[in-house]
């Protein structure tokens, strides 16, 4: 990654001799939003409940937003390169499953099955995408469903415990106060970051978003991009379930439903468009963020739980109406 | 209908397009407005369509004040502008394409398309104009030259007196440019204003009556077609003598005993190419003349791996090659700049530096190295004179001559043995015409083999060391040396 891929900039700064003074300050405003925007949700959030920025209940939002900041990292690459997957929740489903089976015999080691059954859920959704040259949004809704059912068939629909002591020391417990997730999760979103900004495969995936056709055509093994990329994902789904597993101490057959939705929203508000072809990790972190305070500081702020999902849809949507730059994308589909 | 337009200016930002242009459409002429990219043809012929609002200046139409807010309102008006890209919807008939804007008129009771009265409403929009176009015929097997025509009827439909034209002819190839030249002159026969715009020189000469050179976002001049030679309007278009030095002297002819770069044997593409046998040498550039269809693109296509070989095959330097795929291409030393610069060539929202590493990223191991990427890229910007604020700069913010610059910087990034080119100055400007011959040119004395694929018969002329004339996927003619040939010598073996 160079420093002329600009974060959250498409393509570089805009041209100042087109768009001018005020347009300059109005992109610098547009590609600064989601930090404001977290801002001003922590303003509110502080004058709504004082124990809102509490230390504890920071560690309480990292503790919370994991497996979403997790599933979000490789959602990022995804989106970047234009594709989309839907079926992150249900391969979080899977890895909790697998971690689960295999915690009582492997402890903590039961990371490496759960990590490469995430994996080999990615590959598959990377092997029908980029070989298959099935459309993303409709494969990953065909394997979500897949994948949902294997939990299922395998529990039949019933929970399956984690007893485990050296896993859930692993993988639950706190030291020096601070989570082991919360670490796992921040170090997981530094290698990302890092594999983003310095690998000649972050830049290919942002290629492959900006113009797949120029990519291919330039000699991007553009195939090999995508199926690793969704591997990348699915190894980061197989880490958020057995963070989950080991959260809650259990797999279900319902464990990170919907979660696609959050994690897609989170890496829009971030301040990544769908098109693919711009974007960042820090964008995603923020997003992240973002979509965790919010739920976090509702509760802390005791609004009525069932007005909360009404009140998210319309703030994230808000966020992105703001964030968008409209001029330069001009038709929406 | 005389359309007059005084002082007419328009800004983008801090970008003047077009400054105190004064332009004179006389009634039943055709008007051309010519100069180089970027000198303010399009944006003055948008004023005069109402597409553009101008910033100062007065239009008048036959003596009465008209300032139109929107092309719909000059429509009204009697003024008519067909635009410069193609805007046929593929999935609608002739008919509905015609009177796309106007389906309302056509709908009976619930809305219910009247399909007699809009084919017949759309035959006559199409005889009016001239052309051989049933209503009936199938969308998808139209050429662009015949699409234009249907917009041309189109904007006909609305019965306007006043007709312009943004370089309508800028994708077309020679058949049906024709065809779109004879609508012109059809029209002007039934007393049409017409203005138009046009990269050109050799149209322009064919039909206009007037013509104003613009240069810059200024007025140059306006005269009578008649009163001014090509060379003239061609200096006074960029500002130089630029007719003698455009192509760069041809080295002698080294190294015939070298292997050549490529060699094919009994090539088939597709259904467009059939068992064609040529070789290109190091140090040549083998220029390649067709239609389109002609075989041209499905040749390199093959040859880099974007469609398989039907049959035969090919060796470069003497060593079998396999086309696979596009990157197995650019590994063995093979650069390709496609035909469209939008969607192939270049991702015009990355940065200058970010397109001309694309094919091989200086990088350690799987990581990038920033800093030989910038040495790179300052490198190429300054060898093809890249016109750039930087590196960072993103290639939006380029003309188009300078885009299609990088391109052919990013193709010589990876030092290349052979070198395809696919139409490389199509909708470029003089001056970065001639900056991309010369580095063409350089680059094939230093060895690298260059077949270069045009649609512009001067350019093959003027920089080919040989010909080859493709006709329906078969190689009909071969031009072993390009002195003396005449652009009709060619042609004749074309169609």
């Amino acid at each position: 990654m160079s420093e002329t891929m600009k974060e959250n900039s498409p393509g570089g700064a805009a041209p100042a001799r087109e768009i001018g003074l005020k347009g300059h300050q109005i992109e610098l405003l547009r590609r600064g939003f989601p930090a404001i925007f977290l801002a001003t949700l922590v303003v509110v959030f502080t004058i709504m409940s004082p124990r809102f920025l509490s230390l504890g209940n920071l560690l309480t939002v990292l503790e919370q937003g994991t497996v979403l900041l997790v599933t979000a990292l490789g959602v990022s690459f995804i989106i970047m390169a234009g594709s989309i997957d839907i079926s992150v929740g249900a391969i979080v489903a899977v890895s909790a499953l697998v971690a689960a089976l295999t915690a009582n015999t492997l402890g903590p080691f039961a990371i490496i099955p759960a990590v490469a059954v995430g994996a080999m859920c990615g590959c598959l959704n990377g092997l029908l995408v980029a070989v298959g040259k099935v459309p993303s949004f409709v494969a990953t809704l065909g394997t979500q469903v897949v994948f949902r059912g294997l939990v299922l068939y395998f529990t039949k629909g019933a929970p399956v415990e984690i007893l485990n002591d050296g896993f859930l020391d692993a993988y639950s417990s706190i030291s020096f106060g601070i989570p082991h997730t919360v670490v796992i999760g921040l170090v997981l979103a530094v290698v990302t970051w890092a594999i983003f900004k310095f690998t000649v495969f972050g830049r290919e995936v942002l290629a492959i978003g900006g113009g797949e056709r120029v990519a291919i055509l330039t000699g991007i093994a553009v195939t090999r991009v995508k199926i690793i990329m969704f591997v990348l994902l699915g190894a980061l789904c197989g880490m958020a379930g057995l963070l989950q597993g080991a959260r809650t101490m259990a797999a279900t057959s319902q464990l990170g439903f919907g979660l696609e939705l959050d994690v897609i929203a989170s890496v829009v508000v971030g301040g990544t468009p769908l098109t693919g072809g711009l974007g960042s990790i820090t964008n995603t972190c923020l997003g992240v963020l973002i979509v965790t305070l919010l739920s976090n500081g509702m509760n802390m702020a005791g609004v009525d739980p069932y007005l909360q999902n009404i009140i998210k849809g319309v703030v994230l949507i808000t966020a992105v109406y703001i964030n968008i730059d409209r001029k330069k994308i001009g038709i929406i589909k | 209908m005389t359309l007059v337009g005084v002082g007419l200016s328009k800004r983008f930002g801090q970008t003047v397009a077009a400054k105190d242009i004064p332009i004179t459409l006389r009634t039943g002429t055709v008007h051309a407005i010519v100069g180089e990219n970027g000198a303010g043809k399009s944006t003055t012929l948008r004023m005069l369509g109402g597409a553009i609002r101008p910033d100062s200046g007065e239009l008048t139409l036959n003596g009465s004040p008209y300032a139109p807010h929107s092309t719909f309102d000059a429509t009204h008006r009697g003024v008519a502008l067909v635009h410069q890209e193609i805007t046929i919807n593929r999935s609608l008939s002739v008919a509905e394409n015609i009177f796309i804007g106007d389906l309302r008129r056509y709908a009976g009771p619930l809305g219910v398309l009247k399909r007699k009265q809009i084919a017949a409403a759309a035959q006559a929009s199409l005889d009016r104009i001239g052309v051989k176009i049933s209503v009936t015929a199938n969308i998808e097997r139209l050429n662009l030259g015949e699409l234009k025509c249907i917009e041309i009827a189109r904007a006909i439909s609305s019965n306007p007196n006043t007709l312009l034209l943004d370089e309508s002819t800028a994708y077309l190839d020679h058949r049906e440019v024709d065809a779109v030249l004879n609508v012109m002159a059809e029209l002007k026969s039934k007393g049409m204003t017409i203005g138009f715009v046009s990269h050109h020189l050799s149209e322009v000469l064919a039909v206009a009556d007037d013509l104003t050179i613009l240069k810059d976002g200024q007025f140059v001049r306006s005269c009578s077609a008649a009163s001014i030679e090509a060379n003239e309007i061609h200096r006074l278009m960029v500002g130089r003598d630029v007719m003698h030095g455009i192509y760069p002297p041809r080295s002698p002819t080294t190294a015939s005993a070298a292997a050549p770069a490529l060699r094919a044997t009994k090539v088939a593409v597709g259904r467009e190419l059939n068992e064609i046998n040529f070789e290109v040498r190091p140090g040549e550039i083998l220029g390649l003349a067709g239609l389109k269809g002609a075989g041209a693109e499905a040749l390199f296509a093959g040859i880099v791996g974007d469609e398989p070989l039907r049959h035969g095959h090919l060796q470069l330097e003497g060593e079998d090659y396999r086309p696979i795929n596009p990157r197995a291409a650019w590994q063995h030393g093979i650069a390709h700049l496609p035909g469209d610069r939008g969607n192939e060539g270049l991702i015009v929202s990355f940065s200058v530096l970010d397109n001309l590493v694309m094919a091989q990223p200086p990088a350690y191991g799987p990581f990038f190295s920033s800093a030989r990427a910038r040495v790179m890229a300052s490198d190429l910007i300054k060898l093809i004179g890249i016109r750039t604020s930087g590196p960072a700069a993103p290639c939006s913010s380029l003309s188009g001559g300078n885009m299609q610059k990088v391109v052919l910087g990013k193709c010589l990034a990876i030092v290349p043995g052979l070198l395809l080119l696919n139409n490389p100055t199509r909708g470029v400007d003089i001056g970065a015409r001639e900056e991309i011959y010369r580095i063409m040119r350089q680059k094939a004395s230093e060895g690298l083999a260059i077949l270069l694929s045009s649609e512009d018969m001067p350019e093959l002329i003027g920089l080919a060391d040989r010909l080859m004339v493709l006709r329906r996927g078969v190689i009909v003619h071969e031009f072993h040396s390009l002195e003396n040939v005449e652009e009709h010598d060619i042609v004749q073996h074309m169609i």
